[in-house]
């Protein structure tokens, strides 16, 4: 646990009291229904998560032809996969890929709000919507990428976006070396949300679980 | 303008607090979900593409809940207050508020609700047509919102150098304050013109404009204090926001 959550003892139990009680009033005044809630948190625990951009990447790294559409034309790309119904709906209506290469290193960042594009990533982590990095990332992103562990190069450039308008972008990052024999499903396991926002890069499978 | 809309840059802070999960207390899912509902339910979507029929869903909810009413509480916040509340939290005092304002509920109500304890497993229910309730919040979800509005009509191009506006913020502006009065290269064109979600008054937004792509040098947003291998912002900014850069005038 972090000093983000050391608060007073009382103050997540009132949220929890508050928000509780929020929702049984709305149920009572026909707002929404006794259901509602936990119908939106199973479309996002089981459908739209970030196993959809896991397997957007290794499509990308496997096919070329699949790879320059989801550059161009995300949306186009992302519809041709067997994903949930509803990946260009609430915050991905216009999915974009920033795609990492040699030299070119993309970071995500919303420093206005949280914008994410849901039906790739799912929700966003906490970390993303922290002010110190939305303040951070956009003026010194190598200092904060240096202190996450994401290994850059001295003439690699950062780009960073900054999703201030309708776009939702999200970072195909690049395939790692050493994974020549591995299945598109195996590929798939080794991407991580946090490298598809440019806050990690993929670790080959000999390597995986030693980045705490 | 607020503190909250130039946080980019913001000098003097600590590590980032890197907590990967999504939610870390429980109520935060509550409130998230509730947020969604309202804004599958949002009489704005009457004139969103998809052509949602939310007479049928028969929901008591009548007004208009959007990304830009929940925005608009956290920017209107004493700016101390924004740094002082979690994410969640302005969320939940920014719904509940709306709520108690819109008339769904009052104060009395919700603080007698919190007094007993009350939670979704006992509010009383009347059965209704409460499937189509959900079903429309979970068409939302499939379907969208999409912002975009008939064709392009861009009045720059790639390549173009512009300055940013400073126009006044108003309770809600979608301006990266890090960016006003700073020039950048315009890097792509939408396709298509977008909306947004309301008028933003003398900021600019709402009527369907043309989007961009802007380039920033870092050496120019941040002069002296740019990383010594600087990095550029890419902003995707809406076209009242940018004005013809005058370079004859510079220096």
């Amino acid at each position: 646990m972090t000093d983000q959550f050391a608060y007073p003892s009382d103050r997540e139990s009132a949220s929890a009291a508050k928000v509780q009680a929020l929702e049984a009033l709305l149920i009572e005044k026909g707002v929404i229904t006794s259901t509602t809630v936990d119908k939106v948190l199973g479309y996002f625990e089981s459908e739209m998560t970030p196993l959809n951009g896991q397997k957007i990447v290794a499509r990308a790294w496997v096919d070329e032809e699949f790879a320059a559409l989801l550059a161009n034309d995300a949306p186009a790309a992302i519809a041709q996969l067997d994903l949930p119904d509803g990946m260009a709906g609430a915050e991905g209506e216009h999915i974009a890929a920033v795609v990492n290469g040699p030299g070119v290193h993309n970071l995500v960042i919303c420093t206005l709000c949280s914008c994410f594009p849901w039906p790739v990533l799912g929700l966003p982590p906490y970390w993303y919507k922290d002010p110190v990095f939305r303040a951070r990332a956009a003026r010194e992103p190598r200092a904060v990428l240096t202190e996450l562990g994401v290994p850059l190069e001295e003439d690699t450039e950062v780009r960073v976006w900054d999703s201030s308008g309708h776009s939702r972008w999200f970072v195909v990052p690049s395939r790692p070396e050493g994974t020549d024999g591995l299945t598109e499903e195996q590929l798939a396991a080794l991407v991580t949300t946090e490298s598809m926002i440019g806050v990690a890069v993929v670790e080959p499978p000999a390597t995986v679980g030693s980045n705490a | 303008m607020k503190l909250q809309h130039t946080l980019g840059g913001l000098e003097g802070l600590g590590p980032v607090d890197f907590e990967k999960r999504v939610f870390v207390e429980e109520w935060e899912k509550r409130i998230f979900g509730i947020h969604t509902a309202l804004m599958g339910l949002s009489d704005s979507l009457r004139g969103a593409l998809p052509g949602y029929d939310l007479d049928s869903a028969g929901t008591s909810f009548r007004t208009t809940w959007t990304w830009a009413d929940l925005r608009k509480g956290a920017e209107s916040m004493n700016p101390f207050d924004y740094f002082k509340y979690r994410y969640y939290e302005k969320w939940l005092g920014g719904i509940s508020g709306y709520c108690v304002e819109q008339g769904y509920l009052t104060e009395d109500e919700l603080a007698a609700a919190i007094a007993e304890n009350r939670s979704a497993a006992d509010a009383l229910v009347s059965e209704g047509p409460a499937g189509a309730i959900d079903d429309q919040v979970i068409r939302y979800l499939r379907e969208g919102d999409s912002p975009r509005r008939g064709p392009a009509t861009p009045r720059f191009e790639v390549g173009d150098t512009v300055l940013i506006a400073n126009p006044p913020s108003g309770d809600h502006t979608r301006l990266p304050g890090f960016l006003r009065g700073h020039e950048g290269v315009v890097a792509s064109v939408a396709e298509g013109n977008y909306t947004y979600f309301c008028s933003t008054g003398g900021d600019g937004l709402g009527d369907p404009v043309p989007v961009y792509v802007v380039r920033f040098d870092p050496a120019v947003l941040w002069g002296a204090m740019a990383e010594h291998r600087g990095s550029p912002v890419y902003a995707e900014l809406y076209e009242p926001y940018l004005t013809p850069a005058t370079h004859a005038e510079e220096d």
